[in-house]
């Protein structure tokens, strides 16, 4: 995991971009593209095109309405909540479908030893299959390493309900893998 | 003392979340309840087991729209004169004139048309049956077995074809614009220069007046073949220009290739893909050049500006070989890539394309 200060987009970063600075955009996005990625991708039962939909939409969002980010809170956490209405939006409109893409759950690298791999796709299904307030509250904690007041910002909702719901969603994690816990310990 | 269960807290206590007299609490609580005991190993394993996700690197096609996006709605900047008084009522009418352009170019809800040629395409993830509609920003999609013909305003017209994913970016009269994120689309534009244009992860298609197909997978690996007309591949600053019967690959952060002939010989054709993409040397460049016939100047013409300054000399013999240079054109400017010099041998050499 990333530590959030190792990473923090600097203010004149952010001050460059509200002034339309191409450049300091494209260091904006590649700072942060992979994660908004892989966030979408594991929330979207690892289909690209969703994902990559996702992403666009939230870095045009964060594009128009970067001038409205006055800095009282974290940049991450603004940029978060953004990725946290996006896949929530697109959750509600699409259908519970809980299949894992192709893509996905094709064996793993050759280097991947086949137990790995084995073990790779059942936690991306049990992630996958976990409800979408737990998925994200999951996808973003392990990914963003946020702490749980930032969480609360970017889901909208009580610490303790973000302490809840990572409580619960690993709990059903582990319960999915249950096979899995003796090989992992 | 047995306090209730700390099932909500137990994400919370293992990665350090909770406040330390909290912390202390629900270890006191745990030391007495087994159930929470086991709950807790749980929880610890849940968290342990996304260790198996490994972070994914977002294609390269995501950045395409957005930087499409960010040009169209950046600021322009506002110069910095003493006389702000002025420079501010100039700004104030001219931003009225941009609204009032802008509400009489574009029109409100202003759609295209979308047909459905095969299967289920959709447009905004919704499937067409017949005909639909499509906006700006709209993404339509077509599968395996779907396909799909969207009219673009009053310029032209393009396919979908099968696997494709492709997002409508602007409308406007002056400005045509689509993003291939993958798959493939057939352009037919009758309409002046630059007015229709697709954006993929390795460059933009710009027409010149033109029909074409276009494909690209997500990372920008693809392949432009026009069929009528001009068609110019640009990619920061990089440019290749692609008549009728000629094709042209592409790579990520490459841009276009040099464009060659359909009907070139084999062998020219591999040495040109060594040389603009694995940066084969001598050897590939020898072929290119033996290979050449007089319409494959198109190549050399592009090629005098991408090799190496010492090769340049061997490009330009072989197509001063091959058809008279014109007199307006001197070796020495050539080689110095003088721009107005390359553009006067292009026009003469176009005759032979």
């Amino acid at each position: 995991m990333v530590h959030l200060s190792d990473r923090e987009i600097s203010a004149e970063i952010i001050e460059a971009c509200r002034l339309g600075d191409r450049d300091a955009f494209r260091a904006l996005y590649d700072a942060y593209k992979d994660r908004v990625y892989s966030i979408s991708l594991y929330f979207f039962h690892g289909d690209p095109a969703a994902a990559s939909d996702v992403s666009q939409q939230v870095f045009l969002k964060l594009m128009t309405r970067i001038g409205q980010f006055r800095g009282d809170a974290g940049f991450s956490t603004w940029l978060y909540r953004l990725v946290v209405n996006a896949c929530m939006d697109a959750a509600r409109r699409s259908k519970p479908d809980v299949t894992l893409s192709e893509e996905f759950s094709k064996p793993g690298s050759p280097e991947e030893d086949y137990a790995r791999a084995q073990m790779a796709n059942s936690v991306r299904a049990a992630v996958s299959a976990l409800p979408p307030r737990f998925r994200i509250a999951v996808l973003l904690r392990y990914f963003e390493d946020l702490s749980y007041e930032q969480m609360a910002e970017a889901l909208d909702c009580s610490m303790g309900t973000v302490a809840s719901r990572l409580s619960r969603g690993h709990k059903i994690l582990a319960e999915r893998l249950q096979g899995l816990m003796g090989a992992k310990k | 003392m047995f306090t209730s269960h700390i099932s909500g807290q137990l994400a919370a206590y293992i990665d350090g979340g909770l406040a330390p007299r909290k912390a202390r609490q629900a270890e006191l609580h745990m030391e007495q309840c087994a159930s929470c005991r086991v709950e807790c190993d749980q929880v610890r394993f849940g968290i342990a087991v996304l260790e198996n996700l490994p972070l994914v690197e977002a294609p390269d096609g995501v950045w395409a729209s957005i930087e499409v996006a960010f040009e169209e709605s950046r600021p322009r900047q506002t110069p910095v004169v003493g006389q702000w008084r002025v420079v501010f009522a100039v700004s104030v009418v001219l931003a009225l004139v941009v609204v009032a352009y802008w509400v009489a170019a574009r029109p409100a809800g202003m759609r295209w048309e979308v047909v459905r040629l095969e299967g289920s395409p959709t447009v905004g993830a919704k499937p067409i049956r017949g005909a639909g509609q499509v906006g700006s920003g709209d993404w339509i999609e077509t599968d395996g077995r779907s396909s799909a013909t969207v009219k673009v305003g009053e310029i032209g017209s393009v396919e979908v074809e099968p696997n494709t994913r492709v997002r409508v970016v602007a409308m406007r009269p002056s400005e045509h614009r689509f993003a291939l994120l993958r798959g493939e689309i057939r352009a037919k534009i009758s309409a002046p220069p630059r007015l229709f244009f697709v954006d993929t992860a390795s460059g933009t298609a710009v027409d010149l007046g033109c029909e074409y197909a276009l494909n690209t997978d997500e990372d920008g690996f693809g392949m432009l073949r026009v069929t009528k007309g001009w068609v110019s591949f640009q990619f920061k600053g990089l440019e290749s220009l692609i008549p009728a019967g000629a094709s042209c690959r592409t790579r990520p952060r490459a841009g276009p290739g040099i464009p060659y002939f359909d009907d070139a010989p084999e062998n020219l054709k591999q040495a040109l893909e060594r040389l603009a993409f694995e940066k084969a040397g001598n050897e590939a460049l020898d072929i290119i050049l033996d290979e050449a016939r007089v319409r494959d100047t198109l190549t050399l013409w592009h090629l005098l500006s991408r090799v190496e300054a010492e090769d340049r000399g061997r490009v330009y013999d072989r197509m001063a070989a091959l058809t008279p240079v014109p007199a307006r054109v001197s070796r020495e400017q050539a080689l110095r890539l003088d721009h107005e010099t390359l553009e006067r041998w292009k026009e003469e050499l176009a005759w032979t394309w």
